[in-house]
């Protein structure tokens, strides 16, 4: 009978199928026949490089670090550390791989500093050095480990280069990603100059990856899950709470107590802005990669101070996401005090589910891949890669900002003044997450504003969206489909998400 | 999309047969008789004979042959807990017209008086205790609903449909009436879970655990009616197994189970003797009073109202009223009654009383809750409600005796079996024709026997067969009485059958029938160890982890007669003696290099102490040992396709010589001895390859480091791989090296493979444990207690470790101003591989009182040249300024070495042997 059932199951899905295609027929024919321009693809801007680590090594990056030499240091996931020399050559022949250290613990951070490699990996933070000079390192030494791991797997360890202190920052996944089960799982926390892990923000979940802005302020990303309704990029600040409570118990120990008492525990099933109001230290997630669309696992951060040799997109964030295997576009502003913003989709097709990201020295920008255990959309096991800016400069949003009476767009070319300038080119809703204790959540709240006026500016660079309707705590998702450029082709991504936590002044 | 699935759904449940309701006479259904005495050329006086004990004749007619004992029928113990007044009215007043197949024989068929006679065993039956009821699950229905379908149900009782109702039945199925009529959940559930505790006979044998038990019941009971108390007249009840004299504290202790009860009804508990109850619930009161509180128990009891203890009637004794008073505010008050009973009779009644309140049954007056106060009681006034009448069951009670009921069923009270008066003729004596033969017997009991059963019967009784005494008479008629033969063949007679074959699945088609159906009993005497099948066939087992179906318990005392039957029966070979020239630990880690993937490769489809294979997941190897017989493992192992043909076995020795000829002598019975030496360690550690992809880590040109989770050191662990082979793990929580080792080092797999979850032990041989704690203390004086908190409590700090050029790693911790370095490096004299280590200190200061515990142990001794022998197993030398002394210590031996400073630098060295 169980087999009956399972045919009859089959025979309706393919039913169902078949009228899903039947459909979808349907909907074709009512496309206009009017030709489009053919389509701009991603390559064309930023083509990808792939490199070939040695037969037989498997390189699953958990971290990626430029050294003063130029050369790229790759920290994997079983522990060894790798350099990559002549790492920039066009000739993929001309790469080197050489190991320079191993035995390591999930190399999650790796940051260079006075000749010292400073690795993050779970049980500490040790830094290595080679001191006779043979090529490998042989010096290991623990800078700190002040925080408890007890054999879980989950309880990872993500660090960051230096800060503008002096400081590495670390973030610590929680027990099997839902509880605090060890000291310090679910914080965020500096490591001095002497060696001292300073509990700093709680809250962290089950971080992907640690980077700093243009400005030096450290972000982290946090993943979908309890008291996570989506993936974000979260700012850590000090006596800052971002978002999961398990990690309260910790501020009693002698290294928190500098923080005072733990902070009032959010109401379950609520909204991440109702609680803020009543949690002073919850500092709301700054951006919001919408689950599915943008990504479903935030990881490596890094900032573009290339200056222009990446293209147009100066001071701006890269993201990557290791399930949709991508690199997303961030930027940020600072509303009240506080930072948020707005996503875009940028690079898709990376070989693994990218974990790790890095400028290297001639602004190109490094990706390591790997999807053991969480599967992603590239296929390969794990993956090296490099993103190189081509010279053209794509049509993109260069940045959504708000303004109390809407959003300004800047573009990173100038657009077509009749088609900017139309309402219809436009379309906006919003929606939110619900903030709970449960795995996830679904869009929740969703509203459509009204774009009453655009106004394209002098420059034609840049255009004001008037709306009503905006709305506190939401994504605001914007597809400007109807946008051209001066030389009439569409955007290359006309998609935008703006995280509006904080409405901003007059 | 969802329309086209809607609709599919709904032509699937239409081609469906509907669920059967309607009840059709019958005739007892024993399926031993039904599938062998039925046809034709069936031996009737045989068949009689099973019809006998099975139709439990013989508890009223008394035979000469001992060997015909009865199939006792179900204990009414509590019998009103479990099943619901309403069917049992309709079962009593015609058995077989409301359950078709029942072994149940009408006693009142034809009496004028049936209907009161019924009314009467019904109140007395109802007197054993009050449904027990439980929420219903809707996850239990679809999980019971998979347990019902693949451990084993259907090979008895047919195949069910999504709802609970009978589906592929056959003439052999042991029907199961209308059960949402007959039982409550719980009631069910309980059943199931020890069904021999009300069937002792272990013709219903134990096949569910706890859960399983309640999901399968939520699967049968689909839709049945459920009074959950909700309002008024309910307490939370907590029900406790043990042996007391008082009412124990229950805040220490941890419930046997826990439920809703209504009022204090004493009859939640699952046994008669030693267990204890405790009941909480709220009271609403009106107008602030005194009132009167009044416990009658058998045996003890105490209530306490808010947390006040206001009537203590603890103890053991007969049933004894205890009073108390307490004055009782407006507004709801927190009850609790602690009862505790020995053994005897148990009983437990609380009254409440006061003035203009009266007095009042205190049971009806409490709820689960202060919201439940508000809540209306739910109206039970159906079939199955019964205002129990004492006069009715005292006549019920005269009416059981008599009437025959306690000829076949156990009912107690007061721990006193109610004797059966009736008098009925000698199995001897009696005629075998008329009487309960008659088709439509009056005034006795009627089975409505069918015309096979009616000539059996009769056949057996003027022509008893020989008494079956030799094994081989036995066997078959326990194998056909136990319906055995639903799931196994043995002698080509048995098996599932062409309609319920379907039902027996595997999780691993590949391995095909054997994956899939109870394996033949032909030889299973000469292969299961006698303890083994004692177990098997007491509790049932689940060895085979691919089989759905398992293995049911019958009871040792039902069936235990077949361990002696089937190892006289089948004999097999004995094997052929071996010795060995190596020690034991050679043979044995050369027997786990066999069964290793890089050899005769058996842990690539057997488990291994519960851990998963890499394809199917044959019988665990560790279990080899504890099930069969050593024999038998020799000849099975040497050549599986003569015990099992086609079995997917492999052979790894062709006319006696093994395909690895170079492991020990190269011939089949000693590479098989040395398998079941090593397998029969309890502590035998995994073949390597367990894990699906091995990646052996092998040190060749220098060391290896290996930061992970390594069992046996810690999270925070340091495996260290020589080339010399012999190899260390060094825990950076406790500054210590944790265990040493020799021949293979790691295996990466765990970590490198999937998430990396888990611990990872050594893989080589011969692994040594040094013994936790700091490694340096300052002891205040000799005497001392080492210290026991964790190092970094105690002011440690790891430092990390410089690598030589080959890699060799010096560790590195400081204590306060001191500085350790711990230099390992493996030494090899000839074959032997020892580890030496240089433990160095350094301070500006010199510590003083600072000492090194070399070793701890339950012995160690000093056998000269700085050499200790710790355990009598393994071996330490140490060279330092100061000597080292053994003391003792909190029960242990420890191995103590004061640390002297010389120019601001301390050093010590050990060298171990093992």
């Amino acid at each position: 009978m169980r087999l009956f059932l399972r045919y009859l199951f089959l025979l309706a899905a393919v039913g169902a199928c078949l009228l899903l295609l039947a459909a979808d027929g349907q909907g074709q024919q009512k496309i206009p026949l009017k030709k489009a321009p053919p389509k701009a693809a991603e390559a064309d801007y930023y083509k990808l490089l792939s490199f070939t680590p040695p037969p037989g090594e498997v390189l699953e990056a958990g971290a990626l670090e430029v050294l003063p030499d130029g050369n790229v240091a790759v920290g994997t996931r079983r522990g060894e550390i790798w350099l990559i020399e002549n790492a920039y050559a066009d000739d993929p022949e001309k790469v080197k791989f050489r190991r320079f250290a191993h035995g390591l613990h999930e190399v999650l951070g790796l940051a260079s500093k006075d000749g010292w490699l400073y690795v993050t990996q779970r049980p500490d933070v040790t830094r290595i050095k080679d001191s006779n000079g043979d090529g490998k390192a042989d010096v290991f030494e623990v800078v700190t480990d002040g925080w408890e791991i007890s054999g879980d797997y989950h309880e990872y360890a993500f660090g960051s280069r230096f800060d503008g202190h002096g400081e590495l920052w670390i973030t610590l996944c929680l027990t099997g990603s839902f509880t605090s089960d060890s000291k310090f799982r679910g914080w965020a926390g500096r490591v001095t100059k002497d060696g001292k892990f300073i509990p700093t923000t709680s809250g962290v979940r089950s971080p992907g990856g640690i980077g700093f802005n243009a400005e030096g302020d450290v972000f982290y990303t946090d993943n979908q899950g309890p008291w996570n309704g989506a993936c974000g990029l979260k700012h850590l600040t000090i006596g800052g709470f971002v978002g999961h409570p398990d990690s309260f118990k910790w501020y009693r120990e002698k290294e928190a107590r500098y923080l005072g008492p733990a902070p009032t525990v959010p109401k379950s099933n609520s909204r991440m802005m109702i609680e803020a109001k009543k949690v002073p230290q919850l500092v709301p997630t700054a951006i919001l990669f919408p689950y599915g669309k943008m990504g479903q696992s935030a990881s490596g951060i890094d900032c573009d101070l290339s200056g222009g040799k990446f293209g147009p997109f100066e001071k701006q964030l890269f993201v990557g996401d290791q399930t949709h295997s991508t690199i997303m576009r961030v930027t940020l502003e600072k509303i009240r005090g506080r930072y948020q913003g707005a996503c875009y989709p940028f690079r898709q097709g990376f070989g693994s589910g990218i974990v790790p990201v890095r400028f290297g020295k001639d602004g190109s920008l490094f990706a390591g891949g790997t999807n053991r255990g969480w599967g992603s959309r590239g296929p390969k096991p794990f993956s090296i890669e490099r993103l190189v800016w081509t010279g053209k400069v794509p049509f993109e949003i260069h940045e959504m900002r708000l303004k109390p009476d809407g959003f300004e767009l800047t573009f990173t070319k100038a657009v077509d003044a009749e088609s900017a300038s139309k309402v219809d080119s436009y379309a906006m809703k919003t929606y939110t997450y619900i903030y709970r204790a449960e795995y996830g959540s679904p869009e929740v709240d969703q509203t459509t504003p009204k774009i009453t006026k655009v106004v394209v500016g002098q420059d034609r660079q840049s255009v004001r969206l008037y709306v009503d309707g905006l709305q506190e705590g939401h994504i605001h998702d914007l597809t400007v489909s109807g946008v051209r450029s001066e030389d009439g082709k569409p955007l290359l991504h006309p998609q935008a998400y703006y995280t509006l936590n904080y409405f901003a002044g007059k | 999309m969802h329309r086209l699935v809607a609709l599919s759904f709904l032509a699937w449940l239409g081609a469906l047969p509907s669920p059967s309701t309607a009840a059709t006479r019958g005739h007892p259904i024993v399926p031993g008789f039904e599938r062998f005495y039925t046809g034709e050329k069936a031996d009737a006086a045989w068949g009689g004979q099973l019809l006998l004990t099975e139709l439990n004749c013989v508890s009223c007619h008394k035979p000469a042959d001992a060997s015909l004992a009865p199939k006792q029928a179900p204990v009414l113990d509590f019998v009103a807990t479990r099943t619901r007044i309403g069917y049992l009215r309709k079962f009593l007043r015609d058995p077989q017209g409301i359950k078709p197949g029942t072994t149940m024989p009408g006693l009142f068929s034809g009496d004028p008086a049936r209907d009161q006679k019924v009314e009467a065993l019904l109140h007395f039956l109802a007197s054993t205790g009050s449904l027990r009821q439980e929420r219903p699950s809707r996850k239990g229905v679809a999980a019971g609903r998979d347990l019902y379908q693949q451990v084993g149900c259907v090979a008895c009782h047919g195949s069910r449909d999504a709802t609970g109702n009978p589906d592929k039945v056959t003439a052999t199925s042991v029907p199961l009436g209308d059960l949402k009529a007959k039982y409550s959940i719980a009631g069910l559930a309980t059943f199931l879970e020890d069904p021999q505790h009300v069937r002792p006979a272990g013709r219903m044998p134990k096949l569910l655990a706890g859960k399983e038990a309640h999901d399968v019941a939520n699967y049968l009971l689909q839709g049945a009616r459920v009074y959950l108390a909700s309002g008024k007249g309910a307490t939370n009840y907590a029900y406790y197994e043990g042996s007391w004299d008082r009412v124990p504290d229950f805040s220490k202790l941890k419930p046997h189970a826990t439920g809703t009860a209504l009022g204090f009804d004493v009859s939640v508990a699952r046994r008669h003797d030693d267990f204890a109850l405790e009941f909480k619930g709220f009271l609403k009161v009106e107008h602030e009073a005194v009132f009167t509180f009044t416990v009658t128990s058998d045996d003890g009891s105490r209530l306490y109202v808010d947390g006040n203890l206001v009537v203590d009637n603890d103890g053991i004794h007969a049933p004894q009223a205890r009073q108390g008073r307490a004055r009782l505010a407006k507004g709801v008050h927190k009850i609790r009654v602690g009862f505790m009973q020995g053994g005897g009779g148990a009983e437990l009644d609380v009254q409440i009383e006061a003035a203009g309140f009266g007095q009042q049954n205190l049971g009806d007056l409490v709820a689960v809750s202060e919201a439940a106060l508000e809540r209306k009681r739910p109206v039970m006034n159906d079939e199955d409600t019964l205002d129990v009448q004492p006069a009715l069951v005292a006549k019920g009670r005269a009416l059981f005796a008599s009437a025959g009921c306690a000829s076949c069923h156990q009912l107690s009270e007061s721990n006193r079996v109610i004797a059966s008066t009736l008098s009925t003729p000698l199995l001897s004596k009696l005629k075998g024709e008329g009487g309960c033969l008659s088709e439509a017997p009056t005034g006795l009991p009627w089975y409505s026997l069918s015309a096979a059963q009616r000539a059996a019967l009769s056949a057996s009784i003027k022509n008893p067969p020989p008494r079956a005494q030799t094994p081989a008479a036995l066997l078959p008629r326990t194998l056909m009485t136990f319906n055995c033969y639903a799931c196994h063949v043995r002698d080509k007679v048995g098996g599932a059958g062409e309609v319920l074959d379907k039902f027996f699945l595997t999780t691993q088609p590949e391995m095909g029938e054997e994956g899939r159906v109870p394996p033949p009993l032909d030889g299973v005497g000469a292969k299961l160890t006698p303890d083994y099948m004692r177990h098997l066939l007491d509790n049932g087992v689940h060895d085979r982890p691919y089989m759905y179906t398992r293995m049911p318990g019958f009871g040792v005392a039902n069936v235990g007669h077949l361990i002696e039957a089937f190892a006289a029966l089948d004999r097999g070979e004995a094997a052929v003696s071996v010795s060995f020239s190596d020690p034991v630990s050679r043979v044995k880690a050369q027997a786990r290099h066999l069964s290793g993937a890089q050899a005769l490769g058996c842990v690539k489809c057997h488990t291994f102490a519960g851990s998963k294979a890499e394809g199917v997941q044959g019988i665990d190897m560790t279990l080899m040992p504890k099930r069969l017989r050593h024999d038998w493992f020799h000849a099975y192992v040497a050549d599986p396709q003569r015990f099992r043909p086609g079995t997917r076995m492999p052979s790894a020795f062709v006319d006696g010589k093994s395909v690895l000829p170079n492991i020990l002598d190269g011939k089949a019975p000693t590479q098989i001895e040395a398998i079941w030496l090593y397998l029969s360690d309890p502590k035998a550690r995994p073949p390597v390859g367990l894990y699906s992809k091995s990646i052996p880590l092998e040190p060749a040109d220098g060391a290896i480091i290996y930061r992970n989770f390594i069992e046996g050191a810690g999270p925070r662990a340091i495996g260290v791989g020589y080339p010399e082979k012999a190899h260390l793990a060094f825990d950076a929580n406790g500054m210590r090296v944790a265990m040493v080792w020799k021949g293979a080092f790691i295996d990466a797999a765990r970590h490198w493979n999937d998430r990396g979850a888990g611990f990872e032990g050594p893989l080589g041989d011969d692994v040594l444990h040094l013994h936790a704690g700091v490694p340096f203390a300052i002891l205040s004086k000799p005497e001392a207690a080492w210290p026991s908190a964790p190092a970094k409590e105690i002011g440690y700090r790891f430092r990390g470790y410089r690598l030589t050029r080959d890699d060799r790693p010096t560790f590195r911790y400081v204590l306060g101003a001191i500085e350790f370095e711990d230099v390992p490096n493996p030494i090899v004299t000839g074959k032997e591989v020892s580890l030496r280590r240089v433990l160095t200190a350094t301070a500006t200061k010199p510590a003083d009182n600072l000492f090194y515990r070399a070793a701890v142990g339950n012995k160690i001794e000093e056998i000269g040249k700085g050499w200790y022998r710790v355990d009598g197993t393994w071996k330490l030398k140490v060279d330092s300024d100061m000597a080292p002394k053994v003391r003792q210590s909190g029960g242990k031996a420890e191995l103590l070495v004061p640390v002297r400073f010389a120019g601001g630098r301390a050093r010590i060295v050990l060298e171990y042997a093992w």
